[in-house]
């Protein structure tokens, strides 16, 4: 039992630090950024090209390398981001919500295949594995590496978390994504914002792909799809365009497959996490945290 | 707005004006001659559909290398026919049912005379009334589900072991090693269910050991504690994994982290050295029901260096039987007298006793090998070594 809690939960946080992306995303310019996934699967790669590029010193160095290939990960997939905002979802700012839509399906195919062309279609080794002790709590087996991992994506939130109730920028994404029209005429930057939006979200999904790659030891072009949909599902469980709501529901995904795996068995997880999902649209498609707003006309 | 939309139409009718007349002077000129003159001196080709992207590339690059061996070797020595050369037509299945049945359609249109692809079951089921269509015999070097036979279609020949053969070699170990227990994981494709179903049934018949779980993951996942809790919740003493190596080399690592001790044996699908690369450590020890690889074969020693000087890299899984399957194309065609698929089929049929690797060549009534060739290997040091060859 308190294995597939722990199970459950580990899987869930690495639901939610991709969640968040989308979510951000969405509340913002209301957009299902499809390529958000395909960020995870680009930092996985970048992370697995900086650390082939350095070979044995990086091996050498553990966790402390991967940390620092984790950053330099962030900082390219955000960079990606805001290029990919730039070029393909920005043009089409004023057009049907169903055009951008379709945009971003191409940007997400742009970057797998893009990957499979450059890196090959073979899946790798990552260069860095993560190993360590084992620990028995309440019963679960609980490795290091999965407390390290959980203590990042913990991290990572509480930062993003706070940088969005604190600070004036967080302050005009919250502003944005009440009325963009509105805060144009108040003077904020909203470009700049979105950018600085699509960068943060794109960033959190990098680190989520250096950080599997190093757990589970293999990448490959094709991993952000499935991972993408069921971070897209966490987004809508939590209620999407909430911050808080996305880490909720990626935690509450994990759970929900951990627990339904078990009930049904494995191979029905991914049918029991859409199913879940197809709930949720229809019972309570503004998610559990997720607040009706009233439509201003 | 009006002016680029013009613009472009006028540019598509130019195209296709310049594209009809060049198709329509390569008509002109080289017709006649053509229609006559490929059917009896041009090369002849052979088609092969395999995965070159999707995550079963790295096998099929293999699969390509051993095959254009065989065509080099043919064409040094004269060709076949009387002087007529080999030319073989790759196109990409990527392990997917859709782009299996469009490759296929792409080469019955380039009118090949035998298929030698077939990697993943489930891409290269569909391909079988395609070719069979128009028939075209289909030597399939790899792909080895029962279903692929299941129907009795004429034009289809396996040169790997079948599910069956592997399920059998698995009991003969299972037994020998004194299992009592064994849990069985496969990853919903038809090759791989093939193998569990097969399995278990002939695990059950026999009584020496018990199946105490049988389940399917789903492929293309990082995550699968819930079958590892599973397998370890179910005390088995040894798991047979039958999917593919990249999910294989995750649930390995994924099993070890969780404390299992039991033995680990995975399917030809998985005995593959990137196992090991994904796996890590964990993968030391695995066993692998496998037919036999190069690198495991007595007396491939000379093969191999070939194919290394050829090739820039070592032969991996798979390289043998296509080498075998367009040798024995040639051999049928040879036979044959001629390109027409009925009579190659009857060659087919009647081929006894070519030599393969997989030992001396003689069909079963239902086009399968009469020996498997299965084998047991063992992962030692990151690459498969043959630990039993069940004989």
């Amino acid at each position: 039992m308190s294995q597939i809690i722990w199970d459950g939960l580990f899987v869930g946080s690495f639901y939610a630090l991709i969640a968040l992306g989308y979510s951000m995303v969405y509340g913002i310019i209301k957009l299902l950024n499809f390529a958000h996934g395909d960020l995870y699967m680009l930092g996985a790669f970048i992370g697995f090209a900086v650390l082939a590029s350095f070979g044995g010193l990086a091996t050498s160095l553990g966790l402390f390398a991967l940390i620092i290939v984790m950053m330099l990960s962030m900082v390219i997939t955000g960079t990606v981001g805001v290029v990919i905002e730039r070029l393909a979802y920005r043009p089409l700012r004023g057009a049907p919500r169903l055009a951008v839509l379709i945009t971003a399906v191409g940007a997400s195919f742009t970057l797998e295949y893009g990957i499979a062309a450059i890196a090959g279609p073979n899946p790798r080794g990552f260069p860095i594995r993560l190993t360590g002790d084992v620990f028995v709590v309440l019963g679960a087996r609980v490795t290091l590496p999965q407390i390290v991992l959980m203590i990042i994506a913990g991290l990572l939130m509480i930062a993003l978390d706070t940088y969005i109730r604190r600070t004036s920028t967080g302050r005009a994404m919250r502003a944005i994504s009440l009325d963009m029209k509105g805060s144009l005429l108040m003077g904020v930057n909203v470009n700049a914002v979105i950018s600085r939006t699509f960068f943060i979200g794109s960033a959190l999904a990098g680190a989520a792909g250096v950080m599997a790659g190093a757990y589970y030891g293999k990448i490959d072009f094709l991993m952000g799809f499935i991972i993408g949909l069921k971070a897209f599902t966490a987004a809508v469980i939590g209620g999407i365009g909430n911050i808080r709501g996305a880490m909720l529901g990626g935690l509450v995904l994990g759970l929900i497959e951990a627990f339904g795996s078990e009930l049904v068995g494995g191979q029905w997880r991914d049918a029991f996490a859409f199913a879940v999902l197809i709930l949720f649209l229809t019972l309570r498609p503004t998610g559990i945290l997720g607040e009706r707003v009233t439509e201003r006309v | 707005m009006r002016t680029p939309r013009r613009t472009t139409a006028l540019l598509g009718i130019a195209a296709a004006v310049l594209l009809a007349t060049t198709a329509c002077s390569g008509g002109l000129l080289g017709g006649e001659a053509e229609d006559d003159g490929e059917a009896a001196s041009g090369p002849i080709k052979i088609g092969m559909v395999i995965p070159i992207s999707g995550s079963s590339a790295p096998t099929g690059e293999y699969m390509e290398n051993g095959a254009q061996l065989a065509v080099n070797e043919i064409n040094d020595a004269g060709g076949i026919l009387d002087g007529r050369m080999l030319e073989l037509l790759v196109e990409d299945e990527a392990c997917d049912a859709q782009q299996g049945v469009a490759s296929a359609n792409k080469l019955v249109s380039s009118e090949v005379v035998v298929s030698v692809g077939g990697y993943c079951s489930g891409a290269t089921l569909p391909q079988l009334p395609i070719f069979g269509g128009v028939n075209i015999p289909m030597i399939i070097p790899a792909a080895n589900s029962q279903d692929l036979v299941r129907e009795g279609l004429k034009n289809v020949f396996l040169i790997n072991g079948t599910g069956l053969q592997q399920s059998t070699a698995a009991l003969d170990f299972v037994k020998k090693s004194g299992y009592a227990t064994v849990a069985l994981v496969d990853d919903n494709t038809s090759y791989s269910a093939d193998i569990t179903t097969e399995t278990e049934k002939q695990i059950t018949e026999d009584g020496t050991a018990e199946v105490v779980l049988n389940t399917s993951v789903n492929a293309g996942e990082s995550d699968y504690s819930a079958v590892v809790r599973d397998i370890t919740g179910s005390g088995a003493e040894i798991v047979y994994w039958t999917g593919y190596y990249q999910e294989g080399g995750l649930i390995i690592d994924q099993l070890r982290q969780a404390g299992y001790t039991g033995d680990i044996m995975v399917a030809d699908g998985s005995a593959d050295a990137t196992l090991a690369e994904i796996a890590g450590d964990a993968a030391e020890g695995v066993f692998a029901t496998m037919t036999p690889t190069p690198d495991t074969l007595e007396g491939a020693e000379e093969w191999i260096a070939d194919y290394e000087t050829e090739f820039g890299a070592a032969p991996g899984p798979y390289s043998t039987q296509s080498y075998d399957a367009v040798r024995l194309a040639a051999e049928a065609i040879e036979n044959a007298g001629s390109t027409d698929g009925e009579e190659i089929i009857a060659a087919l049929e009647a081929i006894s006793g070519f030599d393969m690797f997989s030992g001396p060549l003689e069909f079963t009534e239902e086009h399968t090998l009469s020996n498997g060739g299965f084998v047991i290997l063992k992962m030692e040091g990151g690459t498969f070594v043959l630990e039993d060859s069940l004989s």
